[in-house]
């Protein structure tokens, strides 16, 4: 027990890193999410879940700064005074999406330039930030290229020529490359064989707790986001029904939907 | 004495919303308190509501009303109340589960899994490493398998991995289910043994134990929850 006091008393963060406030996104009358807010504080990771159509990926939109909501603001503390991101100018907002923060998408051509080197896709990242020395990109590229566990002798090849699994971990390493303070992943392992699903979990896992990544998950997958998660967001028709500890949301769900969603699942 | 855990008129009662609201009552106006150095062992019928009462406890279960007071960095946090970054903390530093089954995570080897908490709480790979190696041979884990994942495992030796993982680094409160449902004897005693180890270097224990004389060496008090059933 002695390690015990090596963590200072004042070893939690003093303020989030993202504050979401009363977050909604209509889409004529129909709504997308309502009414969201909540605190994310670095480190956290937070998993939304929800079926299809629940608005957990018009949230997610409205949060990583693609789709502006109708109504509520969302704060970014990338420095010591916090921003609202979208009252920052459009060319600000791309910088930021650049530098500070990261997004996973679903589908790997979404986020990564498929005609495009493999170690041009993770230097570009590098260079967004203003890193101009080639050896060094390159090296550094071949080093996360090998974090994702993708064989170095691969850098030159393109993305097109890598099995979907593969391009996932490409997309990882192009996001992380540029040490993002938070990272939005939308079913980032969506559309992956199980067992290919699994080394990406873990690489995930691990790649989050060696950074200390704050992150937001979207995942209709119960066992990913026990796995991944720390939080979780519950949704259903755009509004959030649940929330808290993972574990808590998990085994003792209060509402009648998320008993529903955890009740459904088939254990194996 | 330090109080460790202190239960407040705690209720917790299930209401299952897709049974037709069927509401189903544990216990009411729990109340008691545990200190440092003392093992309190459960007792109850089966279905008295002792596992749900330890998973209150972890802030695993969330009580209908009722605050849990855990001495976390020497100051009263109540875990029903607090944010889960808070609650986050309090398990990694403070609280420890150990329940019967291990939650295997693909491609993780045994010795990680007992390594893990050790770094988390900032020791050095090195030392993680020793002692993490020292505690899978103690509860006769053969070395063949520390560097496997232990998806394959047996039974009892997935369970006695997460019996190392839980006692390499003992938390300052344990709360404990049933950790010696398949194991044989001689791991028996080494878990018994850890027990009272970690009690005499001040940790506070909160189990239950089926066994009744492993509950036998394990208790210094029990606490019967029948007692707290409603009285409906």
């Amino acid at each position: 027990m002695t390690l015990h006091a090596a963590f200072p008393e004042a070893a939690l963060e003093p303020e989030p890193l993202l504050t979401v406030s009363g977050v909604s996104r209509f889409y004529g009358e129909r709504i997308g999410c309502a009414d969201v807010s909540f605190d994310l504080w670095p480190g956290e990771v937070l998993g939304i879940v929800g079926e299809s159509g629940s608005g957990k990926s018009t949230l997610l939109r409205c949060l990583a700064g693609i789709d502006k909501p109708d109504e509520g603001e969302v704060l970014f503390r990338a420095g010591p005074e916090p921003l609202d991101i979208y009252s920052v100018s459009e060319q600000e907002r791309r910088r930021l999406m650049r530098t500070a923060w990261g997004i996973v998408h679903q589908n790997p051509r979404d986020g990564l330039r498929m005609d495009v080197t493999a170690g041009g896709n993770v230097g570009e990242r590098l260079m967004d930030r203003g890193d101009r020395h080639y050896g060094k990109i390159r090296e550094r590229a071949l080093d996360w290229l090998q974090r994702v566990e993708i064989a170095g002798a691969r850098i030159d090849d393109r993305p097109r020529q890598f099995s979907g699994g593969m391009q996932q971990r490409l997309q990882i390493a192009r996001v992380l490359v540029s040490e993002p303070r938070l990272v939005f992943m939308d079913e980032p392992t969506g559309g992956l064989d199980v067992s290919v699903q699994a080394r990406l979990l873990d690489l995930l896992r691990v790649l989050v707790r060696d950074l200390g990544l704050a992150a937001i998950i979207v995942t209709h997958d119960l066992a990913v986001a026990r796995l991944l998660t720390d939080r979780l967001m519950v949704m259903k028709d755009g509004h959030v029904v649940e929330q808290g500890l993972t574990d808590q949301v998990l085994d003792d769900p209060h509402h009648a939907y998320t008993q529903l969603l955890t009740s459904a699942v088939l254990s194996v | 004495m330090t109080t460790m855990i202190q239960v407040e008129n705690v209720a917790k009662a299930f209401t299952l919303h897709n049974q037709g609201g069927a509401r189903l009552p544990v216990f009411d106006d729990v109340n008691f308190s545990v200190e440092a150095g003392e093992a309190l062992v459960l007792a109850g019928a089966s279905g008295a509501g002792k596992s749900s009462l330890l998973r209150i406890l972890y802030g695993n279960y969330r009580p209908t009303s009722g605050a849990i007071r855990i001495t976390h960095a020497g100051r009263p946090v109540d875990i029903v109340q607090a944010v889960p970054r808070t609650v986050l903390d309090v398990r990694r530093r403070t609280l420890g589960f150990v329940s019967q089954f291990l939650r295997v995570i693909p491609r993780v080897s045994a010795l990680d899994i007992v390594r893990d908490p050790l770094l988390a709480r900032g020791a050095s790979p090195d030392e993680a490493s020793a002692r993490a190696r020292a505690m899978l041979a103690r509860l006769n884990l053969p070395e063949r398998l520390w560097t496997l994942a232990p998806a394959t495992f047996s039974g009892g030796e997935q369970q006695r991995v997460n019996i190392a993982r839980s006692f390499v680094d003992p938390s300052p409160i344990m709360l404990i289910d049933e950790p010696t449902a398949s194991l044989d004897a001689a791991n028996r005693d080494v878990v018994v043994e850890l027990i009272a180890e970690a009690r005499a270097a001040g940790s506070a224990i909160v189990g239950i134990f089926h066994d009744e004389a492993v509950r036998e060496r394990v208790a210094t008090r029990y606490l019967d929850i029948t007692s707290f059933r409603k009285a409906a």
